[in-house]
């Protein structure tokens, strides 16, 4: 199939030669497979990107959302994105600052909120830093099992974003913007690469069992995209997806029965009424709908891993000392089910570390280390466990792993052990498809506060991921407002090709 | 062609993005990182200090320090900045005070040096100013000829319906536009709807929902013109048609109830503007004084606890209550005014203005910022609670809509009281700077009680206040940046329509106030006088001989009836849009809305009354199919699926479950463990509603925008973050999954198996007979009830949990028929 850029178009012509109606046919609706009535169309949807060269490429109007390649040759095909919500601490992590640990007690002045600078004390890392492995990347004690997947990692020093307040905070580094309606990430790209099994939702959301992240199902929204796009919350226990299993206590045999009446008379009224595919689509849905039944549960059914793989993910270690951390239980079963939803052909799975409201997650006001002996043994082997696994099944090459939060914390104390929020230098890595490992990029200043050398606003983390995707982040846009709105926005943005293989 | 033309502005909009990357001049662009520190470090010091004497009109000493070149140039005594060497710079030297002291009045703060001592250091990065985008000077955008050309932006005129050789087909002039394309292109109109399909889409179409089974009988009994003509007389005479249109604009203004974010705290008195825009259309307010309530019903000569609920409008969009910078947050507020009353009455993307001149429509930056300047004086929703977090500006968001007896009651509690909250003030005030926390806490909150028994009795509305002459000063914001002001600008008009100053006269609460008028109490209660300049605008946008307004509305009316707008970008008349299918048709639905006074009802009447409107869906004519398959000449109905609201509230109402009740907070449907565990802390602003509460119309369920109730967000709700004029529709799975496996469908199914037992007895047939007719208005065929009878064949459960009726009516619930019109 062409992708539609170089044919003309009329009305008449149609898409290939056929009606609007008749690609609904081939189109299915699967879960993130949309049968887009014309409505979309109508509000520039497909015409801002149909034969405008404009993106995603390939994607033409006969096929809306089959998966189709990258415009660019990608090493990552999909992407776990691993969200340490609160803001983890970059200088008890990965940002070793010995200039740091030399000057605690003395008092620095600070901006620490913005245009508000104050004398605050500093605050050493009560951590203990080494280099590991070939690479000699710095890693602290608090996560001794990714220390040892320090060669794999890009860790990327000198990221800023733009908001020192949690909500606007994940908002941004979720969709771009510090304002709320925007598509997020997992969006973008479920929009850009289509899905690769219908079964299953293309973007995929998993929570911590303490809650949700502030603003909630803002973070996962897909903004003015069609809400197909969003990201499904899919529950490690219970239930997996929303309305999964019939409220009324019938077996599967009568709901085969319902379903089967439901297309038997849908059958009926599609026959004295050809031409409309929405309708054919939507009798395709509920097929799916039944399937999904069994094919969601069976992808997160870790019975079916082997002993070995679940413990290297953490599934049966014992709980760590601190009473208030839920040991590596919980985030090892959400890596492992995230990596059984890539095999299966899940785009882009997003799982939030942390959930509530201070300690509940990496938001460390009150005293950092303690905070740290909460979480770090929550995700530590489960990561290094998640990234040794995908080595091991060939799979790292083609997935983009990327761990980060909303923003980092400060240098400084704050309530005498803790440290306040930083959007003004902070610490992300990524490893797997289409990520250099084993380097470290950009650096913030001496205490660790600001980014100083190689300075990256979030918008180049962004265009970072989408290139590794395959995709320019220039080109990807959707077509919103009388604009081709862009992840990116309006500001140039360049992807960190230094850490891009 | 639509497509092509859209198509090929996005390729400009690509190549102007390009375009405006920064350069060095004959050398590679700076880095973005390096641009982003220019932005953020430098320009707001540039702009804000230097520029005051060394750009614009002024340069003192010949210096300019407005663009990189000038800055290179130096002014008198040479060069002001050496790349890469600040100790070279003398502007460096200057700032440091070594000889040289600038800026006079002061030394810059140590940041600002520092930042403007890296950037010469960097090499003085500054990105290339697109002279259009950079400037703020008017000078630079002219409004060419083709620009006054478009075709939105002519005046409505009279446009006449052709002449058609097929005129007996035409009900009225707008199947006269309708035949004359489809004359031109040779494609007969097809048949008119079977009347039991009608009845179903005029009752969707007017109040969203459906007939009952006798309503169709008489109406199939006897469809005629007349029959037809008293049928939609009644509809509109139902409090439901307010419950459906209203809805409708409710999108278009972006309504929700909470402010977004962290806290997501309730917007307290919004559902009063709900109410307010169901019973607008259940009156049939005209809609140029629907649109002078929501912009200035505060204004109005004669203010009304209506036109005063009215002007939530303003208040209803996202509202960040911690936003990193709160200067910039006061100006996101403007903005959101200025871009939803854009999109909302005038089909223009004026946002596209904030930062640079529009990339396609002939509106200039300086036209954002003029239209900005309506707004001025409008209270914010929050003030600074701390440097950190907003609280909501109670003082300048509600309005009193008390009538007489209870004001004047709240004057004499409010006197009675004097003196107890005169001696709390005082006591707060006396309070040691040591006192404890908790005491001032104690004391805090007494007062507040007070207070709030003062005004119990006082009803409030969510409302515009203003905050009292002078205008505030409006600047061009150089890139939209708050940090860099340019130059000031007056309200004006758009430029494209006219560009007239307002005549705008300050409207005070105390003077000329009639008998029983609102204004003395409003005035005792402490607003300020406005300055009078919303109602101009409010004025200008509701003239009759703007040539946008009625063009609009009457799209978002005939998107309703067909599927799609004339327009097919409801929002967006601009370039960027898409052209009309039919223009004249346009232009005289617009003349006639207009002519009739602004009437809604009468422009329904008018399109339901048409022959286009009650045309079949039937997609079989192979002519149309092959010369428009896209059906752009109307030669048929089109097909629709139901929107959430119409398909929840039909499951109610065929299920007998739905409660009529209307009006007040909202209503809080049970939402699961799960989906509530979505949230940072679950359940918090969720509430509890009764059984019966739960079963009301969707449009009174209680809208949070971070909490969507589920059914909502499957079915392409709104997104409620801006104006939204076209939801989009999607099929996927879990709708399937809803209407399968929620609580919600179970229920419906439970009580509709209920209903039919009680309505049609034990016998099989007569069961699936009713169900059909009770759900699709129709009698089943004898297949459908074969199909049906295999399901109901099947063996209850011995505990009652699978009642073959309660399935084959969850099973209607999600057939196509259900939830498609014909």
């Amino acid at each position: 199939m062409s992708d539609g850029r170089n044919q003309p178009r009329t009305p008449a012509s149609g898409f290939c030669g056929r009606t609007r109606r008749e690609f609904f046919w081939e189109a299915g609706a699967g879960f993130t497979g949309v049968a887009l009535t014309a409505l979309l169309d109508r509000d520039g949807f497909f015409s801002g990107r149909a034969g405008a060269g404009v993106t995603p490429p390939g994607r033409s109007l006969d096929r809306p959302l089959a998966p189709i390649p990258a415009p660019f040759p990608a090493k990552a095909k999909r992407c776990i994105f691993l969200f340490m919500y609160g803001g983890p601490s970059q200088m008890d992590l990965f940002d070793y600052k010995p200039e740091l640990q030399k000057r605690h007690g003395k008092t620095v002045n600070v901006e620490v909120r913005r245009g508000y600078v104050v004398p605050q004390t500093l605050l050493a890392s009560k951590r203990r830093f080494a280099q590991h492995g070939q690479s000699g990347q710095w890693c602290s004690d608090a996560l001794p099992c990714i220390a040892g997947q320090m060669d794999k990692l890009a860790v990327i020093k000198s990221l800023q974003m733009d908001s020192f307040a949690h909500a606007s905070a994940l908002i941004q580094m979720n969709s771009g913007r510090v304002l709320q309606g925007h598509p997020c990430l997992g969006a973008w790209v479920n929009y850009g690469l289509g899905t690769l099994n219908e079964n299953l939702p293309g973007f995929v959301v998993m929570l911590d069992p303490r809650g949700g992240p502030i603003a909630g199902a803002a973070n996962w929204m897909s903004g003015y995209m069609p809400a197909a796009y969003q990201g499904t919350v899919l529950r490690s226990t219970g239930q997996p997806i929303l309305n999964l299993a019939p409220a009324s206590r019938i077996d599967g045999d009568w709901q085969r029965a319902q379903v089967q009446t439901i297309n038997a008379l849908n059958a009926e009224h599609l026959a004295s009424r050809p031409g409309y595919s929405e309708l054919q689509a939507r009798i395709s849905a509920y097929e799916l709908a039944f399937q999904l039944q069994s094919t969601a549960p069976e992808a997160l059914d870790l019975s079916l891993e082997t002993r070995a793989t679940q413990e290297l993910y953490g599934l049966h270690d014992s709980k760590p000392p601190h009473k208030l951390s839920l040991g590596s239980g919980p985030f090892g079963r959400q890596c492992l089910i995230a990596r059984r939803l890539i095999e299966r052909g899940v785009r882009f799975v997003q799982i939030y570390h942390g959930g509530g409201h201070n300690d509940e997650n990496w938001d460390a006001h009150s005293n950092v280390d303690n905070n740290l002996q909460i979480h770090c043994p929550e995700i530590d082997k489960p990561i290094a466990g998640l990234l040794t696994d995908l080595e091991q099944r060939g799979l790292l090459d083609e997935t983009l792993v990327i761990w980060g939060g909303e923003f980092g914390r400060q240098a400084v104390s704050q309530q005498s052990l803790g440290r306040d929020h930083n959007p003004k230098g902070f610490t992300y890595w990524m490893a797997g498809g289409g990520i250099k490992p084993g380097i470290s990029y950009g650096e913030t200043d001496e205490i660790g506060h600001e980014a100083a050398v190689n300075r990256r606003h979030i918008r180049d983390l962004h265009a970072t991921i989408l290139h590794a995707m395959g995709f320019d982040h220039r080109k990807l846009s959707f077509f919103h407002n009388g604009l081709n709105q862009r992840l990116t926005g309006v500001t140039e943005a360049e992807p960190i090709h230094e850490i891009l293989t | 062609m639509p497509l092509q033309q859209v198509a090929f502005r996005c390729m400009v909009v690509a190549a102007l993005c390009l375009a405006r990357g920064p350069l060095r001049a004959g050398g590679p662009p700076f880095p973005p990182n390096q641009i982003e520190f220019f932005e953020t470090r430098v320009r707001p010091v540039l702009a804000g200090t230097c520029q005051k004497c060394h750009g614009g009109a002024t340069h003192k000493g010949g210096l300019r320090l407005d663009s990189r070149d000038a800055a290179l140039k130096g002014g008198d005594s040479g060069a002001a900045v050496v790349p890469g060497s600040p100790e070279a710079s003398p502007m460096i030297e200057a700032i440091n005070y070594r000889g040289l002291e600038m800026p006079p009045t002061g030394k810059l703060r140590p940041r600002e040096i520092e930042a403007l001592v890296e950037w010469v250091k960097m090499g003085a990065p500054w990105p290339k100013e697109n002279a259009k985008s950079a400037s703020p000077s008017r000078a630079d955008f002219t409004i060419t000829e083709e620009d006054r050309r478009y075709w939105a932006f002519q005046p409505i005129g009279h446009p006449q319906p052709p002449a058609v050789r097929g005129q007996g087909w035409a009900a009225n002039p707008i199947d006269t536009f309708i035949l004359a394309q489809l004359d031109a292109k040779g494609v007969s109109p097809n048949p008119p709807a079977e009347p039991r399909m009608l009845i179903r889409r005029v009752f969707f179409d007017l109040i969203g929902l459906p007939p009952t089974p006798e309503e169709v009988d008489a109406f199939v009994g006897n469809p005629s013109d007349e029959t037809y003509s008293s049928l939609i007389d009644n509809l509109l005479s139902r409090k439901e048609y307010g419950e459906r249109w209203g809805r409708h604009w409710l999108d278009v203004t972006r309504f929700a109830q909470t402010n977004g974010y962290e806290r997501d705290a309730e917007k307290p008195e919004s559902w009063r503007y709900r109410d307010y825009v169901i019973n607008a259309f259940n009156a049939d307010k005209p809609y140029d004084r629907f649109i002078v309530e929501q912009l200035a019903g505060d204004e109005l000569d004669e203010p009304t606890a209506e036109s005063i609920i009215a002007t939530g409008f303003y208040r209803l969009g996202i509202w960040d209550d911690e936003p990193d910078n709160q200067a910039a947050a006061a100006w996101d507020e403007v903005d959101e005014m200025v871009r939803t009353t854009g999109a909302a009455f005038l089909g223009l993307t004026l946002g596209c203005a904030r930062c640079h001149n529009h990339m396609f429509d002939p509106i200039p930056q300086e036209d954002y910022y003029r239209f900005a300047a309506f707004f001025r004086n409008v209270e914010p929703y929050g003030k600074a609670a701390s440097r950190t977090h907003l609280a909501t500006n109670d003082a300048g968001i509600f309005t009193p809509v008390a009538t007489a007896a209870e004001f004047e009651a709240w004057k004499s509690r409010r006197v009675e009281l004097a003196p107890q909250i005169a001696s709390v003030e005082t006591k707060l005030a006396k309070l040691p700077k040591g006192a404890k926390r908790s005491e001032r806490q104690r004391v805090i909150g007494e007062l507040a009680r007070l207070k709030q028994q003062q005004d119990a009795s006082l009803e409030k509305a969510l409302s515009v206040r203003e905050c009292g002459p002078p205008l505030r000063e409006t600047r061009v914001l150089i890139r939209g940046n708050v940090a860099t002001p340019g130059k000031r600008v007056e309200p004006r008009f758009l430029a494209i329509l006219g560009g007239k100053a307002p005549a705008a006269i300050p409207v005070s609460f105390t003077v000329q106030a009639r008998k029983h008028s609102l204004k003395p109490m409003l005035a005792e209660y402490g607003l300020q006088p406005t300055m009078g300049l919303r109602r101009e605008l409010a004025k200008w946008i509701a003239d009759k001989d703007n040539p946008l307004t009625a063009r609009v509305m009457v799209n978002r009316i005939w998107q309703e009836y067909f599927g799609r707008g004339i327009v097919r970008s409801a929002d967006n008349f601009g370039r960027a849009g898409v052209p009309p299918t039919h223009p004249e048709l346009l232009a005289w639905l617009a003349r006639d809305f207009v002519d009739g006074g602004w009437r809604v009802k009468r422009m329904h009447k008018r399109i339901l009354l048409s022959k286009a409107y009650r045309m079949s869906s039937a997609a079989t004519n192979q002519k149309g199919l092959a010369l428009d398959a896209d059906n752009d000449l109307f030669w048929r109905q089109n097909l629709r699926r139901l929107d959430a609201e119409a398909i929840r509230d039909s499951m109610l109402a065929v299920s007998g479950r739905l409660n009529p009740a209307t009006g007040g907070r909202g209503v809080f449907p049970p939402l699961s463990k799960d989906v509530l565990a979505t949230q940072s802390r679950p359940g918090f602003g969720w509430g509890q509603s009764s059984v019966e509460e739960q079963s009301r119309r969707s449009v009174y369920i209680y809208l949070k925008r971070t909490l969507m109730v589920p059914f909502f967000e499957t079915f392409d709700y709104t997104n409620t973050a801006e104006s939204v004029g076209t939801r989009p529709v999607t099929t996927v799975a879990p709708q399937a999954l809803l209407l399968l496996n929620s609580e919600f469908a179970d229920s419906q199914a439970r009580h509709l198996a209920q209903r039919i037992r009680r309505e049609a007895g034990d016998v099989t047939i007569r069961q699936i007979e009713r169900l059909f007719r009770v759900t699709l208005g129709r009698a089943p065929t004898a297949r459908e009830a074969k199909i049906a009878t295999e399901l109901l064949k099947r063996k209850p459960g011995s505990d009652g949990a699978a009642d073959p009726l309660q399935s084959l009516c969850l099973v209607v619930l999600n057939l196509n028929e259900f939830v498609y019109l014909d």
